[in-house]
């Protein structure tokens, strides 16, 4: 067996900051190999290295035996490599298409050939059971489908190494199995994939080979078969981790957030509620679950104030909310953790505690008189960063610099530090690792049991089915089920998710 | 210009750990200056000058006497309220290219409480400022409307208001308000409504003052207070901020409008502290040059003090330079065009490796 890739003595500073310790990483050519570690270990920054977006301080990179120089991505695109990154990239004012096909555009007599483009599109979609439709615009579409074309765009090119850096973050399981069961078949074809997951099931399913990675340093690399779970995280974390499922203590009381016969246009203007009711009461926590595409999106939009409902009214604590606003959502009681963080959870450019005082720059303590009183702000943010386990220097530390999973913790320890009697929690643990995952699980129960009325979307089933009173399903912008949890199975909810009683479409 | 979505200027106020990114601007600037300064001395060279001569003769008409450097700190002054007035709009993520037709109706406004009434010393001078204001704000407001409420791109609509004042304000002039037997000028005004000037040497006035404490107050605004917080997120991330309860229109508006009233502001300084009168065409350029002092400096208040005395050390030195050489002031205008270049070349730049570290999404 030879090296795709063969990473040696990589260090890359960030400051004081050491994301990549002397790492040597070598991925056998056709193998799947999983590249794990909690958030904040230098996964994207290895893999950034990798693909000559970062320059490392040392170390050197073999592709295919041939030691190179990664100076830029274009070097690695030319050596047939190709990344789905984290953070996507890609152009919001364009359509799937033209961002699939965004410098290897079709050409016809010196012109664009759109129609060509959005017809490959959707052969390629259907070929690799990503469901896009080509025409639209970047900007309009969920996260999770813009996952989908993320992927798909690193697909269609071709290459012979492909990089996914949790590509399964917003995807549903059924998406995860089908995306796992293409790039098997690459693989056994001779392509080479590196993925990075959080989602350890996954890992241990898919995966030939594991490399696990803490504080930037290499714990060790084995064959996956070696290895279960509870090892993965052992070298993940250095310690054992305990997960229990929590006891279910639903005692219900007044009804906090109600949706009465919501209707909301998308951003095309296409209906995408259609008569939607709701009710989440005191101390519940209700899940959402659908394919990404069927109303979750405008429906987590309406609730925040984002969009307003074409018809149809939503009232808070008995009182109907008159203009649909965040503000007024706000100040109705409403805390929210965004699906897509860097978009509008987050202000990158800005501290950590800057990042904090949202919302709370009018609210004592933090602030009075019209002013902010910064060492209330960032004492208050220490304090968060120390209950959410935000790995960052200080609290004056850009969230530009966070890796992903610890942005993530930055917009949760925001939003759930608010006393408010409801929150809207999309995709809560989106990128986060496992020890996180259960803080923000920990958190979300104990803000039920405090009476917090919760609204939970997430493609994660198990997460809804571990959390959630009561599930509701989306299907082309309706509820189109409500199970019981503690009744229902991941199959039956994937039945009603592609539509109930038609015929499954899994990988749609 | 670049497109306005296009410039996010750094945010300051959220930026507790800036030293680095602060060090590596000023880097940045001093290295578009040199450029410009390279630049400049090709075309000296192409007009048969020495450019050492030219620099020399420059930097001794910006700052070789009391007197002169008096005469840059002058020009300088509604360069800096200009700026400042950019500045606003820029931290809240709009741009007010239309500074220069607010700078002409305030100062207007200013002359014209200022030989239209008969007030108390003291009264009489915060009054025309006052005009000078409302004036400035008044200016913006149709272009602030149209964008907070049907989101119509401020670039165009404040671009134009800027020819329709300088016109309004030349007729206002020559048709109404002439004085009998004067240039295209108003009557002066009231001593009793001229600002304070600091020294007998030259015209220098408290405007400078003025300046520079409206910069200050801007930063501080921003860094300190809950309502600048709110506007600096704006400025940074406009969908972090609506989704945060930030009310974006009611803030476009407001935001807007204090830019359109500082622009204002700095003709009413331009009138009481230095010409006395409105005279058609009495201040070419500020506004723009305010715009483009703010962009430098990167959208920083106080930036703009150093930027905005930079161009008016270029404008008073070039008087000299025009007398005791062959180069032209518009040797000064091919200077500050190199300036611009640069400056949009590194917003790109920067942008570009942005967006290659995986943090930041494309912006268009
Ligand atoms: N541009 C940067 N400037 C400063 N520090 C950085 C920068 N990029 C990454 N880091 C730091 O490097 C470390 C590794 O980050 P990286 O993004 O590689 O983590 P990760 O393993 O991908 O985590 P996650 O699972 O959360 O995505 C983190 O401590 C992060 O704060
Ligand atoms: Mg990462």
């Amino acid at each position: 067996m030879t090296f795709a890739i063969e990473m040696t003595g990589v260090t890359k500073r960030f400051g004081a900051v050491v994301a990549n310790r002397n790492v040597s990483f070598g991925v056998r050519q056709g193998e799947i190999h999983a590249l794990v570690g909690e958030n904040g270990a230098g996964k994207t920054t290895l893999m950034n290295v990798l693909f000559g977006l970062v320059q490392p301080d040392e170390g050197t990179i073999r592709i295919n035996g041939q030691t190179v120089v990664m100076d830029s991505p274009r070097r690695a695109i030319a050596l047939g490599l190709g990344m789905v990154h984290q953070h996507f990239k890609l152009v919001p004012s364009l359509t799937v298409a033209e961002n699939i096909f965004l410098g290897m555009e079709i050409v016809r007599g010196g012109l664009i050939d759109r129609k060509a483009q959005s017809e490959k599109t959707r052969q390629i979609s259907a070929e690799f059971g990503l469901k896009v439709d080509p025409d639209r615009r970047v900007s309009e579409l969920s996260v999770g489908i813009e996952q989908r074309v993320e992927i798909l765009k690193v697909l269609a090119r071709g290459a012979k190494i492909v990089i996914l850096d949790e590509p399964t973050a917003v995807l549903t399981p059924q998406e995860s199995r089908e995306l796992f069961r293409i790039l098997r078949r690459f693989a056994d074809a001779g392509m080479t994939v590196i993925f990075i997951s959080h989602h350890l099931s996954e890992v241990m399913e898919v995966s030939d080979t594991v490399t696990v990675l803490r504080d930037g340093a290499v714990v060790g690399t084995r064959p996956t078969r070696e290895l279960n779970e509870d090892e993965l995280v052992r070298m993940m974390v250095g310690r054992n981790v305990n997960f229990d499922r929590r006891p279910r203590k639903a005692i219900s009381g007044r009804t906090v957030i109600e949706l009465k016969e919501i209707c909301a246009r998308d951003a095309r203007g296409v209906l995408a509620l259609r008569d939607v009711n709701l009710t989440v009461r005191s101390g519940e926590i209700v899940g959402i679950v659908g394919v990404d595409g069927n109303g979750q999106t405008e429906l987590a939009e309406v609730i925040a104030g984002l969009r307003a409902p074409s018809h149809g009214e939503i009232a808070v604590n008995g009182i109907t909310i008159a203009e649909s606003h965040p503000r007024a959502m706000r100040e109705a009681g409403l805390a929210h953790v965004p699906a897509d963080r860097l978009a509008r959870g987050v202000d990158a450019s800005a501290s950590i505690s800057a990042n904090i005082l949202m919302g709370r720059q009018y609210a004592q303590p933090w602030a009075g008189r019209g002013l902010i009183r910064w060492g209330r702000v960032r004492e208050f943010a220490r304090g968060l960063i120390k209950r959410f386990d935000i790995r960052a220097r200080n609290e004056k530390t850009l969230v530009k610099t966070l890796s992903g999973g610890n942005m993530q913790k930055v917009v949760v320890a925001r939003e759930f530090s608010r006393e408010t009697p409801f929150l809207l929690v999309d995709q809560p643990t989106r990128g986060v690792d496992i020890g996180a995952m259960e803080r923000i699980h920990d958190e979300i129960m104990l803000k039920r049991d405090q009476g917090a009325a919760i609204l939970l979307i997430s493609v994660q089933i198990d997460e809804v089915l571990a959390l959630a009173d009561r599930i509701l399903v989306m299907f082309a912008g309706r509820i189109s089920g409500e199970v019981d949890p503690e009744k229902t199975t991941e199959d039956e909810i994937g039945l009603l998710m592609a539509g109930g009683a038609e015929r499954p479409r899994a990988a749609a | 210009m670049t497109l306005p979505s296009d410039n996010k200027p750094a945010p300051d106020a959220l930026k507790t750990q800036g030293m680095p990114q602060w060090a590596e601007q000023l880097i940045g600037q001093a290295i578009a200056v040199g450029i410009s300064i390279i630049g400049g001395a090709v075309i000296i060279l192409l007009v048969g000058e020495s450019p050492l001569h030219v620099f020399a003769t420059l930097l001794r008409g910006a700052f070789g006497s009391w007197e002169r450097t008096a005469g840059s700190l002058l020009q300088a002054t509604p360069i800096i309220i200009a700026g400042v007035a950019a500045c606003v709009a820029l931290r809240g993520g709009l741009f007010n290219i239309g500074v220069e037709g607010q700078l002409y109706m305030g100062g207007f406004a200013a002359a014209w409480v200022g030989f239209s009434f008969a007030l108390p010393a003291g009264l009489h001078v915060l009054v025309a400022m006052a005009a000078a204001i409302v004036a400035g704000a008044l200016w913006i407001a149709l272009p602030a409307f149209f964008r907070a409420r049907f989101g119509t791109n401020e670039v165009v609509s404040t671009i134009l208001s800027n020819y329709v004042a300088v016109l309004i304000t030349s007729y206002l002039t020559i048709s109404v308000f002439k004085r009998p037997g004067g240039w295209s000028e108003t009557e002066p005004i009231a001593p009793t409504a001229y600002l304070p000037q600091i020294s007998d040497v030259s015209r220098l006035n408290i405007g400078l003052f003025i300046g520079i404490a409206l910069a200050i107050g801007l930063h501080l605004f921003l860094t300190r207070t809950s309502a600048g917080y709110s506007v600096s997120a704006m400025g940074t991330n406009v969908k972090f901020a609506e989704y945060g309860g930030v009310s974006i229109r009611r803030n476009i508006l407001v935001i807007l409008l204090c830019s359109g009233a500082v622009g204002g502001l700095a003709g009413g300084v331009e009138t009481l502290g230095v010409h006395h009168r409105f005279m058609e065409g009495f201040a070419p350029g500020f506004g723009f040059d305010g715009v483009i002092a703010a962009l430098l400096a990167n959208g920083s208040p106080i930036g703009v003090i150093g930027t905005a005395l930079f161009f008016g050390a270029l404008r008073a030195g070039s008087l000299l330079m025009e007398v005791e050489t062959n180069a032209s002031r518009e040797v000064i205008t091919v200077f500050q065009a190199f300036i611009i270049l640069c400056v949009s070349a590194q917003i790109l730049i920067r942008r570009r490796r942005d967006s290659t570290q995986g943090e930041r999404r494309w912006k268009f």
